[in-house]
């Protein structure tokens, strides 16, 4: 079982990845402003890897605590988490060297929901139905 | 008519080289200086830096600073932060949009200089002492200063004195070349 709910983990962190990167250069050539110091190809890969990881090992104890509705509770933390964790970018203060602050919850923000997007994806490619 | 032309002439002659004589070293301010604020919440900087800056160490009583800073510019790193600090609740800076400092005296102190003039922020004039160093470089100088600021004093969110730090450090440092 955690054979494959790892490789989930890695394909959604793969999915996720690729579509912060994306995500990051429509933000720049939309506002040409860039976060290079703080967001960069290398942090987006290790974030949103290290994000679908940490869930997938989640995945793994809820789903072994959880017989019945394991997924319901997944996803509804999964999502409730992303969620919260947009207060991150609203709260951090960024190196005074770094021009204008106020555009950097508005690239940040929908990053938090990729990892959640990005799994409920992938997920129905692993399931037996 | 010459009689009076060579004798005007020799005046005017010698009432400029007196002004020459006890006027100060002009210094125009480089791109590369920093108004710094720090507290423990928040930090950040202020741009917009413009004014005369006026400073002879050998002539500290023709020297004069008339400066400001444009409080729009304020950037702690936090954009919601930034909108705060500008808002009616804080610095308001659509109605006060500079902090300005003129000085009326410099005199030299043991550890540098002191310049002594008023300080507006936020609409609210006080008179302040504030510490400086001049260091001579090749291509002009080094202004640097630090001292305290109580946001109270000037009437800065008076409603919430514990909200965030009310006593605020600055630190300048303001690389000058000869105008």
């Amino acid at each position: 079982m955690f054979k494959k709910i790892f490789f989930l983990s890695i394909c959604a962190g793969i999915f996720s990845s690729v579509a912060c990167i994306v995500y990051n250069r429509i933000y720049f050539f939309a506002f040409e402003i860039e976060f290079q110091k703080l967001v960069n190809p290398g942090s987006l890969i290790a974030i949103n890897m290290f994000a679908c990881i940490i869930a997938g090992i989640g995945y793994y104890f809820i789903k072994t605590w959880f017989k019945r509705d394991h997924e319901k509770i997944f996803n509804l933390l999964f999502t409730f988490l992303s969620f919260a964790s947009i207060l991150a970018p609203l709260a951090i203060s960024l190196p005074l060297d770094i021009k204008n602050p106020e555009l950097f919850p508005g690239l940040a923000i929908p990053m938090h929901f990729f990892p959640a997007i990005s799994w409920f994806t992938v997920k129905p490619f692993f399931s037996k139905e | 008519m010459k009689r009076i032309i060579y004798p005007f002439a020799a005046l005017i002659i010698l009432a400029t080289s007196a002004f020459t004589f006890i006027k100060s070293q002009d210094w125009k301010i480089g791109d590369d200086y920093a108004v710094k604020f720090t507290s423990g919440d928040p930090s950040g900087e202020f741009k917009g830096l413009k004014g005369t800056v006026s400073f002879d160490d050998a002539n500290l009583a023709a020297s004069k600073f008339d400066v400001s800073v444009d409080v729009a510019t304020i950037n702690t790193g936090n954009g919601m932060k930034n909108t705060h600090a500008k808002s009616e609740k804080w610095f308001d800076a659509e109605k006060f949009p500079t902090i300005t400092f003129v000085s009326t005296s410099i005199t030299k102190s043991a550890t540098g200089y002191d310049a002594k003039g008023n300080l507006q922020i936020h609409g609210v004039t006080k008179e302040v002492t504030l510490p400086f160093t001049f260091e001579k470089t090749a291509t002009g100088g080094v202004f640097t200063s630090s001292f305290d600021i109580n946001r109270l004093d000037y009437n800065i969110n008076t409603a919430e004195p514990n909200h965030g730090a009310s006593t605020v450090k600055v630190d300048l440092n303001i690389p000058v070349s000869k105008a």
